[in-house]
């Protein structure tokens, strides 16, 4: 199956259309603003492509909506629209790293298995949204690339050096995000194309479509292979395997590494211990803790925690 | 997490430096970084700041918490609390130690500085591992780990999350057995 290239066929490349006539907002150093539409917004600050972001049942994001800074994307909105406003290194240097982080941080954590399948259920856009996100980025990141070269060719090795380094530095991040999706996928696909399957119409996908047609060929070649290889064999009652139970769910129940944005209060605590104490706690803002996933993705998905 | 995937975060730091060649300022996709004048500090991040070195092309200053007596003080305290103290910087290992190795000339006893922080780090990593064990001892469902960097989150968290699911699963899967017996 294709993995995922850079070249992403689409209107997406085209440049969003519809991105908000703003760069009104960035400042005039924005990097490129007349060669890159989104102009380099992308910072790829991993929030825009984190998945977390957006509630459930929101509209379907797509770069456009970039126009909200995505700083703190207010639940309701579109996704942390990948793009945002630039500004020097001191006014992001809190933000820009966290969010390569948190982009990191939810793909390469292996308790984000769950975490995505669960995001997956609430049919949130965000995985699917997030993948148009990126298409975009990573289609930027060519093109800033090839313009980079051709402009800065004859100025000085240095620069073009660091750009480089930076691309590099971006494209990891970007890959192991991609990867760690890929992987999400394979993991649980007959759940995931169930999930797709029973998403009502008005939601957005979890799944960009490179994703899902990855995902129907994966399940053919697996039935396929299963039947080449032992099926057909068996006697004609047992021919049919139910991937859906074969293949385990994703765990809910495990525990995952958290860091809470915003203060969050009476999150309830079940003990599994044999004495029924479930205990309420308080979450205060930027603190770390160690909890089973299922007591808090709701608050994964409203981007009110972050997992580490 | 990969540990390396983890000083890969660490590396979007900033840190001071000094360089010994001119450029105007470049505009990264993540920021603007500021005209560069050999002689004058200007702040970058720690991965551009290392290649730099690398090429010979500046000089790095020792973050402003990378001070001998700053640290003892705090590997001092670090050994008097049960918890964790606050750290120096959220990615003080890493950075630590990309410094040490590549610039470990541009930093004042360099020795004696990874001697503190190895004693800091095995401070915490002693703590980490105590709480851990008393966490999964007593059943906890919920932990708090203020304090704590990425890095150190990161040694044990893999293991401690596989150990904490299974024992999860094996406890669940227990109740119901006993109520059928009975």
């Amino acid at each position: 199956m294709q993995r995922r290239s850079n070249r992403f066929s689409q209107t997406e490349a085209g440049g969003c259309p519809g991105r908000p006539p703003g760069g009104t907002a960035r400042s005039p150093h924005c990097v490129r603003a007349d060669v890159i539409p989104v102009d380099a917004e992308f910072g790829l600050e991993a929030r825009d492509l984190h998945p977390r972001r957006p509630g459930p049942g929101e509209a379907v994001r797509s770069i456009v909506s970039s126009g909200a800074p995505v700083r703190s994307p207010p639940p309701v909105e579109g996704l942390p629209a990948v793009p945002r406003q630039r500004v020097g290194w001191k006014g992001r240097k809190d933000e820009f790293p966290l969010r390569v982080a948190a982009l990191s941080d939810c793909c390469e954590v292996p308790g984000s298995e769950t975490m995505t399948e669960e995001l997956d259920l609430h049919g949130q856009d965000s995985d699917g949204g997030s993948e148009e996100v990126v298409l975009t980025p990573a289609e930027l990141i060519e093109r800033l690339e090839q313009e980079d070269n051709l402009r800065r060719a004859q100025r000085g090795d240095l620069k073009v050096s660091i750009h480089r380094m930076e691309m590099e530095r971006i494209r990891y991040v970007l890959s192991s995000y991609l990867r760690c999706r890929l992987m999400k996928i394979e993991k649980f696909f007959p759940h995931i194309l169930e999930k797709e399957k029973m998403r009502s119409g008005g939601e957005p996908s979890i799944l960009s479509p490179e994703e899902f047609i990855f995902v129907k060929e994966y399940m053919d070649h697996t039935e396929t292979h299963l039947r080449n290889v032992a099926l057909k064999h068996m006697p004609p009652n047992l021919q049919k395997v139910d991937l859906l139970r074969a293949v385990p769910k994703p765990d809910l129940d495990s525990y995952v590494f958290l860091r809470v944005k915003e203060r969050q209060e009476n999150i309830l605590v079940e003990p599994e211990a044999d004495e029924q104490r479930d205990y309420v706690i308080d979450l205060e803002e930027g603190s770390q803790h160690l909890i089973r996933y299922k007591t808090i993705a709701p608050l994964v998905a409203s981007g009110a925690v972050q997992l580490i | 997490m990969d540990a390396a995937e983890v000083e890969f975060l660490a590396e979007k730091e900033l840190v001071t430096i000094i360089p010994n060649f001119s450029l105007d300022k470049i505009y990264l996709i993540g920021g603007d970084l500021g005209p560069f004048n050999p002689g004058l500090p200007v702040e970058v991040p720690l991965w551009l700041a290392i290649n730099l070195k690398q090429r010979q092309k500046c000089r790095l200053l020792p973050p402003e918490w990378m001070d001998v007596e700053k640290l003892e003080q705090m590997r001092d305290q670090e050994r008097k609390e049960e918890t964790f103290t606050p750290v120096p910087s959220p990615h003080y290992m890493e950075i630590t130690k990309l410094l040490l190795n590549h610039a470990s000339d541009n930093i004042p006893k360099a020795d004696t500085i990874r001697t503190l922080i190895k004693d800091l780090w095995d401070t915490r990593m002693a703590k980490l591992r105590v709480s851990a064990d008393s966490f999964v001892r007593q059943q906890e469902a919920h932990a708090k780990l203020d304090n704590l960097t990425l890095m150190e989150i990161n040694s044990s968290g893999a293991f401690l999350t596989q150990a904490l699911n299974h024992m999860y699963k094996l406890r669940t899967n227990l109740q119901p057995s006993e109520s059928t017996q009975s």
